[in-house]
């Protein structure tokens, strides 16, 4: 009786303890949680308000209306969206076939040499993002270096223009997204049991068949999460597509940004066209979350 | 050990490859800082009177005095909500842990461009001229997850037998923590806060929407002189930028060095 007495007395002090730590946490997270609702959370309520909203040349008027949603019903910004889409999915891929090769080399390099490598895929990441992209124009513009060393080596005998087409937004975006493709791939193929490996082609799978059902499938969760970080990011791309690309074609990124910033104003349609990319940013993130659980699930019934 | 030969060779191609697209760009940049030229084609010559007319150029002078201010105040306001936050967020049984995940890791995927209109259109409603501040509040919105994840991910490879054994000794909570716990915290703080100052001194798009007319940091100048076409001053002035980012992560890897010592 005693003894259950003092259990009884011991749980409820370990339950004022965690309420205790609890009430902390809550305490110390406070100045976040309400920073980022206030600055993170409640502007998008406000884009929200101003998508029902009548556009003004300058602003808008608080009338109520749905004409900005009938707006991009009639299918003139579909083509905005397609092209963002298709470079965002051009960029995750090609970051992905160079990433891969660059990742797995690091990751099986010896120590010393890893930190030195890891070093040199960040330091051009730490350089300022608009020069990165100013010092492409620079290469690829028609009078350009790359242009000059083309026409000295014979290969071509008029500059190529690359600069204001896709192929200049792909090659730039390629090359800011690359380090966030890398790194994650880099973290989960480091993780690898390499010995996986080794047994495979002992049991004589050849080196392609030992890379597509061993390594591959294990450094899934970094393909995923570098997609992940380049696909959304990318989808919004404006400065890239605007200081390389043709400005003939725009992505919704631009769309967007000429209609908040360029006289007559649309912010209206700029809200609505940014909460269409929001939503579609919310189902891929759910669709690659729920996958995640599920293999989270059957990985733990494997195990079992 | 049998390691493909092939894979061997084809990843040190792919990987030299990367190498010299990730550098080429910036080396050109650089040489032609000191080109003698107008325009960026074909060697002329070696000057630095492009890095002399920047030190005469005011307009890039406010635009430096701008960035340091923001990227020196966003980083402080950010560090102390990341710290917070990460310390809020080691308990594993936190009933708001759910909530504050979101909010610290949504923002991180997040397209800059949404984040810009959303503020833009937040201060407009409010009628809030922007400014300094509007641009100050962005940066240290976008600080903060980044400085949060550093300091957490730092904390969960703590090694707690120090902050047991003053425990144990019968130290108070409040000595535990400021002389055990929070110097070995200090690389990370130090990690968290050099990324925030980083990708404030970097970001182009959230200040773009949130600055308004009269208040460059500069990138923002140099958009705008990329547009313009006063392309040569860029060159030197971005060598420096380079230089300067370079110089900062050289240091903090010595601070740190120091202090893990």
């Amino acid at each position: 009786m005693i003894h259950s007495h003092h259990k009884h007395k011991a749980s409820i002090l370990e339950l004022k303890q965690s309420q205790k730590r609890n009430l902390q946490s809550w305490l110390l997270s406070a100045p976040s949680l309400i920073w980022l609702t206030i600055f993170f959370s409640i502007p998008y309520l406000i884009v929200i308000i101003y998508s029902l909203l009548l556009p003004d040349i300058y602003e808008v008027k608080f009338q109520f209306t749905l004409s900005a949603y009938r707006e991009i019903l009639s299918g003139t910004y579909f083509k905005p969206f397609f092209l963002a889409f298709r470079l965002a999915l051009m960029t995750t891929l090609l970051c992905l076939l160079l990433g891969y090769p660059v990742a797995y080399l690091i990751a099986r390099s010896s120590e010393k040499w890893k930190n030195f490598l890891l070093v040199l895929i960040i330091i051009p990441f730490w350089t300022n993002f608009i020069i990165r992209i100013f010092s492409w124009r620079i290469f690829l513009s028609s009078g350009g270096v790359m242009n000059e060393a083309l026409i000295a080596l014979n290969l071509v005998s008029n500059p190529v223009e690359i600069i204001r087409t896709d192929w200049a937004v792909i090659i730039v975006m390629v090359y800011v997204y690359l380090p966030y493709m890398i790194l994650p791939l880099y973290s989960a193929i480091e993780k690898l049991d390499f010995t996986l490996l080794n047994a495979a082609m002992d049991l004589g799978a050849n080196e392609r068949k030992a890379f597509f059902k061993v390594t591959l499938p294990l450094s899934r969760e970094g393909i995923f999460a570098g997609s992940i970080l380049v696909f959304i990011p990318a989808l919004g791309a404006y400065i890239i597509p605007q200081l390389m690309g043709n400005q003939n074609a725009l992505y919704i990124g631009q769309v967007i940004t000429y209609k908040i910033k360029n006289i007559p104003r649309n912010w209206p349609v700029a809200s609505a066209l940014s909460l269409v990319m929001l939503v579609i940013i919310a189902v891929i993130l759910l669709t690659a979350y729920s996958l995640y659980q599920k293999r989270q699930i059957r990985k733990t019934d494997e195990i079992r | 050990m049998k390691s493909g030969k092939l894979y061997k060779r084809m990843n040190l191609t792919i990987f030299t490859l990367v190498m010299v697209f990730l550098y080429i760009p910036i080396i050109i940049l650089i040489i032609f800082s000191f080109n003698d030229s107008k325009i960026v084609a074909g060697w002329q010559g070696f000057t630095v009177k492009y890095y002399l007319q920047l030190f005469e150029n005011q307009q890039i002078k406010q635009a430096f005095q701008n960035t340091m201010l923001i990227a020196i105040l966003s980083t402080l306001f950010s560090t102390i909500l990341g710290v917070l936050a990460a310390l809020g967020l080691e308990n594993k049984r936190f009933t708001g842990r759910k909530v504050m995940n979101a909010l610290i890791y949504v923002p991180l995927i997040m397209p800059d461009i949404l984040m810009g209109v959303s503020l833009a259109l937040m201060f407009n409603f409010l009628r809030v001229g922007t400014g300094m501040a509007t641009v100050l509040i962005a940066h240290i919105t976008f600080c903060v997850s980044y400085t949060t994840i550093v300091v957490q991910s730092r904390l969960q490879g703590f090694d707690y037998s120090l902050v047991e054994a003053a425990m144990d000794l019968g130290a108070k909570p409040w000595l535990i923590f400021w002389k055990v716990k929070f110097p070995l915290m200090i690389p990370g703080i130090i990690a968290g806060a050099l990324l925030a100052f980083t990708l404030s001194i970097d970001d182009f798009i959230i200040t773009f929407f949130t600055s308004g007319r009269g208040f460059d940091t500069l990138p923002i100048y140099v958009e705008g002189a990329i547009r313009r076409g006063t392309i040569t001053t860029i060159n030197a002035l971005s060598t420096l930028m380079i230089g300067f980012t370079l110089f900062l992560v050289a240091i903090t890897k010595r601070v740190r060095n120091l202090l893990l010592r």
